[in-house]
């Protein structure tokens, strides 16, 4: 069998986002990383390929900088990389899905693993999109996955408790915050990734055609400076402090 | 505020991609699992066990050596794991030193083939911890005259004397032991559980507190004839560890600074003084401004000793002059740095006051500041000025 997990390359969650013109400032961007969930879907990943075998194959879509993500996931254990170079800045959500859909399907993958949503767009509709255009069953949210006779079972936090959902090939889960602590790479991990080759490939070499975007970015802008904090002191501010607590923070 | 780690001429960019993927893991273990515990572990006075174990999962112990499971990394990789371990805490750098260089490394290269399949894996690996036992109580910058002594009883070794200031010497299952044996310094092998050795800890330092310290004693301490190092004789066997252990501190000194110089700027950046952030007056950028310039050319000169270390082109006075100078302009880096933050720098709120206390020790062990110094008057005048003896 063959796995796939996709991985996208975000702005370091500790990273200084900037932006100039209407646009993310993506040459300020100091330190780049895997989507955090992203990781959860590549350490399960990992556990279903060590369990039940087969090759897992990482695939991401995205500038020439993303590459380093795909080493990294080599060092940890993945077996082999494909890259799909492309300036993702301007495309939608679409283009993107039916990239990473023939992605897939150049590797032969039928169990897909993604995060449930990028750190940086927060969007969520990837995995959902490219598992209707593969006609694979998707289980969202999802916090663990194994394997169950033939098929796969996937453990998912609904508001009246765990839920377990089973499906069979193909598949594609997306992934929440996993219950399982993530892998780090070691040396011996690190010196293999130096040996394996990432395949980078184009949209077209992929037979795709991306057509004109649906979407049309406008504008990005940074989110309002937080207001400054507000002292009160003495007993008689209690009411004030009361009031706002409960009209303006809305936490009593 | 996430650790920014000045590097203001890019020297990383020199590294190869596997050096800074083997950079990268050390610097999130430090983030992860050595800074929101190093506080603890110093004021308990003890090394986290978890440390070890991670360490050897990472795979960095005794970096640069080459099979018998040793990671085989380039001395460049070396010093980079020594100078991220050391942005944590230089006691745990200290111990991947003493593992690495002063343990690992006499066996890898004095030892018999025997030996090295024995003790090498499970050392690489974390399971066995490992010491080096140089110094004495009486002979620190001259072990040359130490008193520790093995006799040669037959079907075994029998050795007297004492070590003293051992790092890892009671959490140590092998430890690296240097004594005279019919006048020549020979190197022995001694496990924790022989007759005749205990290694009590020392205990009181006020400094590397997260670093366990400890005397050796040997008391008709019996070692089976197999447990001598057959490759060397004389101080060169010590010395030789000695000068990879400097090397890799040449890097792990840059470490304690980087962290001292990113909570000084971010500190001054904040605190406000006379209305002002006191990063906008000129005597405090004067200060920032000198820990960026000795930064900087500390990185020049690790990187490029790397690169004689890495091409088997260097002499042990290259060493000499890296390892005082990154440790002196850590030092005083750390000092200043605690200047900076006013009152603030005296709690563990902020690493600069442990990393100064940590520098002090690392100044004055593998070989003091001033002894460096002699070693590069030797090779400058060729005249040696250790002793009066003008020989
Ligand atoms: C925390 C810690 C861990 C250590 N770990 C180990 C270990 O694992 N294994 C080990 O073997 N040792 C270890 N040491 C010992 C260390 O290597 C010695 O402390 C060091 O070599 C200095 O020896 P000393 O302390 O006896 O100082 P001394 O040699 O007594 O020096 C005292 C002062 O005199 C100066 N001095 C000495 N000789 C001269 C001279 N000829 N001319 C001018 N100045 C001179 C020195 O520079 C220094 O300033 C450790 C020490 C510390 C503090």
């Amino acid at each position: 069998m063959t796995i796939a997990v996709l991985l996208k390359q975000v702005p370091d969650t500790t990273a200084k986002i900037a932006v100039s013109g209407g646009r993310v400032d993506q040459s300020s961007v100091a330190k780049w990383s895997t989507s955090p969930y992203d990781e959860y879907a590549l350490e399960y990943a990992l556990q279903l390929k060590e369990a039940g075998g087969g090759d897992l194959v990482a695939i991401t879509c995205g500038p020439a900088r993303s590459s380093k993500m795909l080493t990294d996931a080599a060092a940890v254990g993945v077996d082999s990389m494909l890259h799909v170079v492309a300036d993702t800045s301007e495309m939608d959500s679409t283009q993107i899905q039916s990239i990473l859909a023939a992605a897939i399907k150049h590797c032969g993958a039928e169990i897909i693993l993604c995060g449930k949503q990028a750190a940086d767009t927060n969007s969520g509709s990837t995995g959902p999109g490219v598992a209707s255009l593969l006609g694979a069953s998707c289980v969202g949210m999802v916090s663990e996955v194994g394997i169950e006779g033939d098929g796969f079972i996937a453990q998912r936090g609904i508001s009246s408790g765990d839920e377990r959902v089973v499906v069979s090939k193909p598949c594609l889960f997306t992934f929440d915050k996993g219950l399982t602590e993530l892998r780090r790479p070691n040396v011996k991990g690190i010196m293999m990734a130096k040996k394996k080759v990432i395949e980078s490939v184009s949209a077209g070499d992929l037979g795709v055609d991306l057509g004109e975007s649906g979407v049309k970015i406008n504008s990005h802008a940074p989110p309002p400076e937080k207001p400054p904090g507000q002292k009160f002191e003495g007993a008689e501010s209690v009411p004030t402090v009361v009031a706002k607590l409960r009209e303006e923070a809305n936490v009593i | 505020m996430p650790f920014e780690a000045l590097d203001f001429y890019d020297v990383d960019s020199l590294l190869t991609d596997e050096e800074r993927m083997v950079r990268d893991m050390v610097r999130d273990f430090v983030d992860n699992e050595v800074l929101p515990k190093i506080e603890h572990a110093c004021r308990d006075g003890v090394f986290p066990d978890e440390w070890r174990v991670t360490l050897g999962e990472m795979g960095v112990l005794g970096a640069p050596l080459k099979g018998y499971g040793c990671p085989g990394l380039s001395y460049a990789a070396y010093g980079v794991i020594c100078r991220e371990l050391e942005r944590g805490d230089s006691g745990l750098r200290s111990f991947a030193s003493v593992q690495g260089s002063l343990a690992m490394y006499p066996i890898w290269d004095f030892g018999s083939e025997e030996q090295k399949n024995h003790y090498l894996p499970k050392m690489a690996s974390g399971e066995w911890i490992g010491c080096f036992g140089l110094t004495e109580p009486d002979y620190g910058s001259n072990p040359g005259d130490m008193i520790t002594r093995a006799e040669d009883m037959g079907d075994h070794y029998l050795l007297n004397g004492a070590k003293m200031w051992i790092t890892n010497g009671s959490i140590a299952k092998v430890a690296v032991v240097w004594a005279k044996l019919d006048g020549v310094i020979r190197g022995f092998i001694v496990e924790d559980e022989d007759e005749g050795f205990s290694a009590p800890e020392m205990k009181g330092k006020h400094s590397l507190k997260a670093s366990v310290t400890s005397e050796l004693v040997f008391q008709d301490c019996k070692i089976p004839k197999d447990r001598i190092l057959p490759g060397v004789k004389g101080l060169r066997g010590p010395f030789s560890c000695l000068n990879n252990a400097r090397y890799g501190i040449s890097w792990g000194a840059i470490g304690a600074a980087q962290a001292c110089f990113d909570s000084a700027k971010e500190y001054s950046l904040s605190r406000i003084q006379f209305d002002h952030p006191i990063a906008s007056y000129q005597l405090v950028q004067n200060k920032l401004s000198w820990m960026l310039r000795e930064i900087t050319k500390a990185q020049l000169l690790a990187y490029h000793l790397s690169q004689k270390k890495d091409a088997g082109d260097w002499i042990p006075e290259h060493i000499s002059l890296a390892k005082m100078n990154n440790v002196d302009i850590a030092l005083e880096i750390a000092r200043v740095a605690r200047d900076i933050h006013g009152a603030n720098g005296i709690l563990d709120e902020y690493p600069v006051m442990r990393h100064m206390a940590n520098l002090e020790s690392v100044k004055t062990y593998e070989g003091t500041h001033d002894i460096h110094n002699l070693i590069l008057g030797r090779y400058i005048t060729g005249i040696q000025s250790f002793t009066r003896d003008l020989s």
